[in-house]
């Protein structure tokens, strides 16, 4: 077992993050059920590599994600910083300070409300409490909550990240950033962040609990770590990303840089768009300099994209966006976690096993060294053997990567492919099934890539409860894709939906050129060229000319593996 | 009230309504944080929308917490919180003595005076305070052996405005202890070295000062010892466990037995690194009674740690980048990069190491050291909020102590500088400024009557009554603080409550700088106006 340590900083990182826990939950409960589908108890995917077992000051037991998120001062909701494994304090009293005997003011905020599928998830517990302290549980004449309201109460109104999430945290996963009165709103470029960053013990505090997570790992494989790369937060990671690297250089991180649909809508005056041109080229040039693997997503648009063939997502609900990300990263630690007993257990549920840094190696060890990765998914994953359907496994992944190119035909692409709970016919492929089957799609498919992996397994994406109505009719009960539509509602969520099959795959593949190419272009256009509007502004965010110059530096060496002719094709930025 | 109020597209903005906006807001601010002041201020307890639980009784830590959207009051905090960062204190002082500077010039706008008159006179006062501060302040000698006892009541003025008599004393000497085991001869004093650990057990009384280290974790192997006696310490930063190495990660095996080699050959430098701390250790430890301990700053996996738990070692890993300084510090040696030089040199020593368990909380003790320089206080408490408050304490006591060693001065407090410096610039200087400027020193005078006044004000006292009593006393040629038991003047020497001289430099400093800025407003309302504007 080789554990994984989980970094989560900004707010769409926390909703991506919220969701990704929410699977890991599922999954934790549904193998524990009596009566549950096999699929989940027999999966072979080790959860210690993600959580980690401890207990509380009581002495009570825990198992908590090996978590770390960073959030902004005031986005916890109804969450206590502190995790919700500690005894809450129902009436702060004054009596309680033993430090100060004179006069006392109290200042109460507002209470946050926990919305009803949080009351109702806080009201299982204490049930489960008291039914076993007196054996019958006491007969309250309450009214039932039904799950109907439960998932309205989440399509409606979701203000924070913690609103549908189930897990149990940590005390020390949970950390707020102090802003020194900065506003939420304003919190959007690079610089702002680097000033947060600055300001009193917060790099230190954070540095500190992530060592108290890793200091109890054994074996280490590595850490994945998802920023929303919208604001500030790019800045925070960043600096946060260069002391692990410092400190645990030979740890492998897997970086999910996010975007939220909002963030495109950000920028709209000629000199936001200057801020914000600068914002994504500095960041992605900072953030890709101190990971291992770089994995940019977020479409400007998923209701706009292919994925709208069988989901229906509202882009302007972070609840729902969000979802889709945290299933696509799900899948991908799914070859993370795979216990191995020997060959033959292996074959039966999974196979294609990898830790983070084979996979790091696999993808951007190779001989072009290509760093910056491309996320496809297909949710749900065909049929094998679909006759009905054309569309192959491989031609139904789309990707989360927004700006690349669209037909590549790159022969020294390479990929790791994660297939798991695809379904054959009628039931649930065997993994020498889904082995063969991936096999001839690769030998059908031009152009080939140069290498791919495939990671098999059988357990699906369950789907839980908080999990917003983003399905469409075309969607069944487990996942299952239909030509036509089903009758109920449009939209169908976790009630009518209860695992999906999924496919992911990493790609690395000079598709992501145009990327990288938009950036360098605007870091000269913006920051380095005579006059150049945004160079004023590179300097209030504490960047020299010198440093704006590297960057531009490595960018295009990044340019330069992709395609080693783009030389020329760049040196009209030098003629400035 | 906040300057998106104002219409922008007014032409020509009311500058008399800009000007009384800065003055309500540093008002405002001053209210809130008035009560902070002195050993009889008010604490505060901030309850959270999700029932966290914070106490402070710190101005630099209520800011902080509170959501402040106006601009002006954003700019005081912004100043008060930087008075903190470079002095460590005065934080509340900063924003009562900004908010009092316009309460004064308040009146006097309102009679009609324009601002820039004002602004002038707060220059020259300035000045003239910062000259008096220079004067006025009380010279220590720092020498090789300092002055405790002028330390213990430096850093006991400032603990007992934030915690109650008896443990602000307690911890009096604990800080005073602490900078005093850190501090070296013709060295600035790193106050990091003091390492500030908490535990959340038993009570506030029974923190304490270790004279060595406390680490936040313990070892990884149940067979290691938990307690041992007569150790050598190893500090190093050495890999203990098996990884890819970057080199071979990218090497193809052609075959499985090609790969179980390379697996092995890796382990086994793992395995040679711990055999020559083994053989150090035996080479030290062998006929004697003595143990060994390895703290690493890398990590050390469940084969290497099993190694080393055969051979009688413990051995902790991941220990703080800073705990590595620290560690050489209290216990000597050195801290190795390689296990390839190892001599008995390197090795540092502690009479005593043992761990202390809290749920699934580990502490390590490194204590019984020789001559240490650096050292750790250990904060108890029943729940995070206290510790969190006298964590906060501690934090300033230190400060405090360090700024007493820096500065070579302090200055008498109580508001004894105060009510001395008023009464020099009202009798003195003033008659020395031609012209209306006069007023803008009148009014800083009388703004730095501000901290007695408060002090009264929270101990319930009539703030006229103290003022008079203290002006009087002083004019009789007597330096006099405010006792905030009585209302009567004291001497502070006797009562031994002293402030830094630093921090009541840089307020004088700061203080009249922000206040003209928000006095001379319409130049900020213009940069205001820029920066909306599209361009």
């Amino acid at each position: 077992m080789r554990e994984i340590v989980t970094i989560q900083v900004g707010e769409f990182a926390n909703y991506i993050g919220s969701h990704y826990w929410n699977f890991q939950d599922e999954l934790l409960g549904l193998a524990e059920e009596p009566q549950g589908d096999p699929v989940y108890k027999s999966s072979s995917l080790n959860m210690d590599v993600l959580y980690r077992s401890g207990e509380t000051a009581q002495g009570i037991l825990t198992y908590c994600p090996r978590l770390l998120s960073i959030g902004y001062k005031g986005t916890l909701g109804s969450l206590s910083s502190s995790g919700s494994l500690s005894p809450r304090i129902s009436q702060p009293d004054t009596s309680e300070i033993v430090t100060w005997p004179g006069n006392v003011t109290r200042y109460t905020a507002e209470p946050r409300e926990k919305n009803i599928f949080l009351q109702s998830l806080c009201e299982e517990e204490t049930a489960n409490l008291t039914s076993k302290v007196t054996d019958q549980g006491s007969s309250h004449p309450q009214r039932q909550i039904t799950d109907k309201e439960r998932i309205e109460c989440l399509e409606n109104g979701v203000q924070y990240w913690t609103d549908f999430s189930k897990v149990q945290f940590h005390p020390r996963s949970l950390y707020e950033l102090h802003g020194s009165w900065t506003d939420v709103e304003k919190f959007d470029n690079y610089g702002i962040g680097e000033e947060i960053l600055s300001a009193g013990f917060q790099s230190e505090e954070m540095n500190e609990r992530l060592r108290f997570f890793i200091e109890e790992c054994d074996h280490l494989q590595g850490i994945q770590f998802i920023v929303d790369d919208s604001g500030g937060f790019s800045a925070i990671a960043a600096g946060f990303l260069e002391d692990i690297a410092d400190e645990y250089s030979n740890t492998p991180v897997l970086l999910y840089s996010a975007r939220s649909p909002a963030s495109y809508k950000l920028g709209k005056s000629p000199k936001e768009s200057v801020s914000r041109a600068l914002h994504d080229a500095v960041s992605f040039s900072r953030l890709s300099s101190c990971c291992k693997l770089m994995v940019p997503v977020g479409l400007p648009s998923l209701s706009r994209s292919r994925f709208s063939s069988t989901l229906s997502v509202e882009d302007q609900k972070l609840f729902h966006s969000s979802a889709i990300y945290a299933a696509s990263i799900h899948s991908v630690s799914i070859p993370f976690r795979m216990e191995s007993h020997g060959v033959n257990a292996e074959s039966l549920y999974i196979s294609g096993a990898m830790d983070v840094g084979g996979m790091v190696q696999m993808l951007a060890g190779q001989a072009r060294q290509n760093m910056i990765t491309i996320l496809d998914l297909a949710m749900p994953a065909q049929f094998l053997n679909d006759a009905n359907n054309q569309s192959t496994i491989l031609r139904s992944l789309c990707s989360l990567t927004p700006e690349i190119e669209e037909n590549n035909d790159d022969l020294h692409s390479i990929e790791s492919l994660i297939v798991h709970g695809a379904f054959s016919g009628g039931r649930r492929a065997s993994i020498s099934e889904v082995e063969k089957y991936i096999q001839t799609e690769y030998q059908n498919e031009l152009p080939r890539p140069m290498a791919y992996h495939l990671t098999a397994a059988s357990c699906p994406l369950p789907i839980p409860l908080p999990f917003p109505s983003i399905f469409n009719n075309r969607v069944g009960r487990r996942g299952e894709l239909s030509t036509t539509r089903l009758g109920g509602a449009e939209r169908r969520g976790s009630l009518e939906v209860e695992s999906v099959p999924m496919a992911a795959r990493l790609r690395s593949s000079s598709a992501v050129k145009p990327i990288i190419e938009r950036r360098l272009g605007n870091l000269h256009r913006y920051g380095l060229q005579r006059g150049a509007l945004g160079v004023e502004l590179l300097r209030s965010w504490g960047f020299s000319k010198e440093e704006v110059e590297d960057m531009g530096e490595a960018l295009r060496k990044m340019m330069m593996l992709l395609d080693p002719n783009a030389d020329a094709a760049s040196s009209e930025f030098d003629s400035d | 009230m906040s300057l998106r109020v104002l219409n922008p597209n007014a032409e020509v903005l009311n500058k008399s309504a800009a000007l009384h906006m800065n003055i309500n807001a540093a008002k405002g601010l001053q209210d809130v944080l008035k009560t902070n002041l002195g050993p009889k201020g008010t604490i505060k307890m901030l309850v959270g929308g999700a029932g966290d639980i914070k106490l402070t009784k710190d101005g630099n830590t209520l800011l902080k917490e509170m959501q402040i959207q106006n601009p002006t009051a954003i700019m005081i905090a912004r100043t008060a919180v930087a008075q903190d960062d470079t002095s460590g204190d005065g934080t509340t002082s900063t924003v009562l003595f900004i908010g009092e500077l316009m309460k004064q010039s308040e009146r006097y706008i309102d009679e009609g005076m324009h601002p820039r008159v004002l602004v002038d006179g707060f220059e020259i006062a300035k000045r003239a305070t910062i000259e008096f501060l220079e004067k006025f302040k009380t010279p220590v000698v720092m020498g090789e052996t300092p002055d405790k006892e002028i330390l213990k009541m430096v850093a006991r003025t400032t603990l007992r405005t934030k915690l109650y008599e008896a443990l602000a004393d307690q911890l009096t000497d604990i800080v005073v202890n602490a900078v005093l085991c850190i501090r070296k001869p013709d060295e600035p004093i790193d106050l990091f070295m003091v390492e500030i650990m908490h535990m959340r057990h038993k009570f506030d009384v029974d923190t304490r000062l270790v004279e060595g280290l406390v680490l936040d974790h313990g070892s990884r192997h149940p067979d290691m010892k938990r307690r041992a006696e007569n150790c050598y310490i190893l500090t190093c930063n050495v890999s203990l466990e098996y990884e890819k190495s970057e080199v071979n990660a990218g090497f193809f095996y052609s075959n499985a037995e090609q790969r179980e080699k390379m697996v092995a050959a890796e382990r086994r430098q793992v395995d040679e690194r711990v055999k020559k701390i083994i053989e150090l250790k035996q080479k030290v430890c062998s006929g004697n009674e003595s143990n060994f301990v390895v703290i690493n700053q890398k990590g050390i996996d469940p084969p290497s740690l099993d190694l080393l738990a055969r051979a009688g070692i413990i051995a902790l890993r991941r220990a703080k980048r800073r705990n590595m300084e620290r560690l050489i510090l209290a216990c000597g040696g050195e801290a190795v990069n390689s296990v390839d030089s190892l001599t008995p040199d390197c090795l540092g020593w502690a009479g005593l190491v043992y761990e202390h368990v809290l749920g699934e909380e580990k502490y390590t003790f490194v204590e019984n050291v020789k001559n240490p320089h650096s050292c750790t206080i250990l904060i108890k408490g029943p729940n995070d909020h206290t510790i969190a408050q006298i964590k906060d304490a501690v934090r300033d006591g230190l400060r405090s102590v360090k700024n007493t060693l820096e500065d070579e001065a302090v200055i008498l407090g109580a508001g004894a500088f105060e009510v001395a410096a008023r009464q020099h610039l009202i009798n003195n200087v003033k008659k020395t400024v031609q012209g209306r400027a006069q007023v803008g020193v009148e009014a800083f005078a009388d703004a730095l009557m501000v901290i007695p006044k408060t002090l009264a004000e929270n101990s319930g006292l009539d703030t006229q009554d103290v003022i008079i009593s203290l002006t009087n006393e002083h004019d009789r040629g007597n330096v006099v603080g405010l006792n905030h038991h009585t209302g009567e003047p004291i001497d502070p020497q006797m009562e031994g409550i002293f402030d830094n001289y630093s921090v009541k430099r840089q307020i004088i400093n700061s203080g009249p700088v922000i206040a003209s800025q928000l006095l001379l407003v319409d130049e900020v309302i213009r940069a205001g106006r820029n920066m909306r504007k599209p361009t």
